[in-house]
């Protein structure tokens, strides 16, 4: 069969290049880089010590929050707390100027931030906490609670409430976010983490899309250009040689995810977690790996076919440009408006959008991640793509047979709306 | 390799017809109405100057352009991918991937013309061989030069074993070494029975190799014949006349119907039945000779009174 010895070459040529072997091995390395090189930065910032001064005017802070921020370091597995407190005396000056000496070692750095307790804590509830840059806030996460839970042991043991009582009364509620599934069924929902993992395999379908598509575009032009194309066609008809370039492109592209999408489940296998976020793909239902599938190829197919239609039109990749325009729109589009279908997956406008071809690969395959759809719009999506995409094969063989052999003049939108009119 | 569904014509039969095909681009009438008979076993030459309506008769030939009117039919049923299967067709401007290996574009170009991949790289590697490009097998075509591009083109042509052979312009960019080597090529596999269109603008090569002839002008075909018969057309003698010190002959000769100056001597053709004799008594009266063949014409003259010819009865339709 020609259109399989077109298939093979097409995959064989773009496989061996340097270039996609290096895109190959770069890619999970580069998502790696992404993942690990944070979670590395965020530890290293984690175990740094961290000396706060403080001026306690109440007296009754000093201790129990020194302990409290052991226990909470112990808590998140750590020997001791990574912040030290140090005291700022009051002995012999004022209130002000302790507080003063306070900031001048904020301001020189002496210290991390700079914690100020009013010497009447207990009921007014103040802190002022001095900071020299935002980037201290973090530390406010850790202080806020851990002064809290003092007030509280200090009104606690005030009203003389007994001991036995104190841990009922200061208990918190416990959280488990569940995903109620298409059949009622119920998975544990992975909040952030979730919507990461949908993001990266919604990345994949772009990039497929995005590079791929546009390699056909490329690999048109230059069978045109080299005129290859005419001891091609002197062999085989215009409609076998466009689906045997296609169906090759994909078939190096679909390698290419294949890779990565193993090199990321690995990774995700491995654990990697950085501070609270997690890599968790138990959320992957079958239908959101069919899903990823169905729309990673459809998606292809289609800009690849109207890729390959607009190449055959035009003599080099300058002469493309100009229709690159529309078909780039349709592909900035979706991520214009994710956000969108992200706040109301179910809405009348999400919907209406996530099953318009040209981005219902990246718009509707968001959705089946964040809240499964009716099968009936993921099914209607898919037979709107399979339409799309033979109208796309028509209009671009019909491009095809009368372009490719088309030399000269840089096409216009005109001469590309006269040719899809020919009959 | 399976051999072809279908049964060709005796030798001397059309193998390939053309009947009235004409196309046009926008407004510009490329062909017009043309018809061939390619007789089986010949070498023939579709001659023509450039812009004449050659490669879109034989893009049409191909099936790569569909006509605006008329029909192409091989081994007697109308062209389809069985018989394109059976035509080897080396285009105008070479036509190869840059980025591949020779023998593998070769074996590529094969395959899709039905040969199996084994054997078709088994032909690949016999065929450089025999194009002197044994040590270039497992090069990139960009390493190679232009002429040795040629020859690899060349190559691919004729690797698939087709009945016919459409070359066009197939020596352009070659020494004259690899012409004789491609020319030698070309008569061995008709000597295999093979028939091959030989499309030029280059007369002299056509000449000496081909035993039909078509011209074709305008998109319009003017002649069409064995080499005999369209020389004989052209009963006319055709003179060449040089003078010592450069000088020229003089203007108003009876019975010159075109005259040329071309590679240091005048080549004036006679007007049909006119004798050379009485003209030479009027050349030696415009200086001293050096100088003065009579002969039959080529072929370039005959098709340069042709194209005249032609123009002038289409109107002086100087295209």
């Amino acid at each position: 069969m020609r259109t399989w010895a077109v298939i093979r070459r097409e995959y064989l040529e773009r496989v061996r290049t340097k270039g996609f072997i290096v895109g190959t091995v770069l890619g999970p390395l580069l998502m790696a880089a992404f993942i690990v090189v944070p979670a590395l930065v965020a530890g290293s910032r984690i175990g740094e010590q961290r000396t706060i001064g403080i001026v306690d005017a109440s007296g009754v802070v000093l201790e129990p929050l020194r302990a409290r921020l052991a226990d909470s370091g112990r808590e998140k597995g750590r020997d001791a707390s990574r912040y030290t407190l140090m005291p700022v005396s009051l002995d012999g000056r004022t209130f002000d100027a302790g507080v003063a000496e306070l900031k001048r070692m904020v301001q020189e750095e002496s210290v991390h931030s700079g914690l100020v307790i009013a010497a009447d804590f207990p009921t007014s509830r103040a802190v002022t906490f001095y900071v020299k840059s935002v980037a201290a806030m973090s530390v406010k996460d850790d202080l806020r609670p851990a002064l809290n839970e003092v007030l509280r042991a200090d009104r606690f043991k005030e009203k003389g409430i007994p001991e036995e009582l104190r841990e009922f009364l200061a208990a918190g509620t416990e959280w488990s976010t569940l995903n109620i599934g298409g059949e009622g069924q119920e998975t544990r929902a992975g909040d952030e983490s979730a919507f990461a993992v949908a993001i990266i395999l919604i990345m994949m379908i772009y990039m497929m899309v995005l590079m791929y598509g546009a390699h056909t575009l490329q690999a048109v032009i230059e069978e045109k250009s080299s005129r290859v194309v005419e001891v091609l066609l002197s062999s085989m008809s215009p409609g076998s040689l466009m689906l045997g370039k296609v169906l090759g492109i994909g078939a190096a592209g679909l390698t290419q995810t294949a890779i990565w999408t193993a090199a990321f489940f690995v990774v995700s296998q491995q654990g990697v977690s950085i501070g609270s976020f997690k890599l968790d793909t138990s959320f992957l239902t079958p239908i959101i790996w069919i899903s990823f599938l169905m729309y990673f190829l459809l998606g292809f197919f289609l800009y690849a076919l109207l890729y390959a239609g607009v190449g055959a039109m035009c003599n080099t990749i300058q002469d493309s440009q100009q229709f690159n325009f529309p078909l780039m729109m349709g592909l900035v589009l979706p991520m214009l408006l994710l956000s969108l279908v992200v706040e109301a997956p179910g809405s009348p406008l999400s919907v209406g959008l996530s099953l318009f071809t040209l981005i219902s690969p990246v718009l509707m395959f968001m959705r089946v991640c964040l809240q499964t759809p009716p099968a009936w719009q993921i099914g209607l999506s898919w037979l709107l793509l399979l339409l799309s995409i033979w109208l796309a094969a028509r209009a671009a063989g019909k491009l095809f047979r009368l372009g490719v052999l088309m030399y000269g003049a840089s096409p216009t939108w005109g001469t590309l709306v006269r040719a899809l009119r020919q009959p | 390799m399976a051999q072809s569904v279908l049964s060709l014509p005796p030798p001397g039969a059309p193998i390939l017809s053309v009947r009235g095909v004409s196309k046009s681009y926008g407004s510009v009438e490329a062909v017009r109405d043309v018809s061939l008979e390619i007789p089986r076993g010949s070498i023939y030459g579709f001659l023509g100057p450039n812009g004449a309506g050659k490669s879109t008769t034989i893009r049409i030939t191909m099936g790569i352009l569909l006509p605006d009117r008329g029909e192409v039919a091989f081994a007697g049923r109308p062209l389809d991918g069985a018989g394109r299967d059976r035509i080897g067709y080396l285009p105008e401007e070479r036509g190869l991937y840059r980025k591949m290996k020779c023998a593998e574009q070769l074996a590529f170009f094969a395959e899709l013309k039905g040969v199996p991949r084994r054997e078709a790289l088994a032909r690949a590697a016999q065929w450089m061989d025999r194009m002197g490009l044994g040590d270039w097998k497992g090069r990139k075509i960009d390493e190679l030069s232009k002429g040795m591009q040629q020859k690899v083109q060349f190559a691919a042509t004729f690797l698939f074993e087709p009945d016919l052979v459409i070359l066009d312009e197939p020596f352009s960019g070659l020494d004259p070494l690899n012409i004789e080597l491609l020319r030698e090529i070309i008569l061995e596999q008709r000597a295999r029975g093979r028939t091959i269109i030989f499309s030029t603008h280059m007369l002299a090569e056509a000449e000496k190799i081909c035993d039909h002839v078509c011209l074709i002008d305008g998109g319009v075909k003017i002649l069409d014949g064995t080499l005999d018969e369209v020389r004989n057309q052209f009963p006319q003698k055709s003179v060449r006349v040089a003078y010592e010190g450069g000088g020229e002959p003089p203007p108003d000769l009876p019975g010159v119907a075109l005259r040329q100056f071309e590679e240091g001597s005048w080549r004036l053709l006679l007007e049909p039945g006119v004798d050379p004799q009485p003209l030479l008594d009027r050349l030696r009266a415009a200086g001293r000779i050096s100088l003065f063949t009579a002969n039959r014409p080529a072929l370039g003259e005959i098709f340069l009174a042709a194209v005249h010819g032609g123009r002038a009865t289409a109107g002086g339709d100087a295209r």
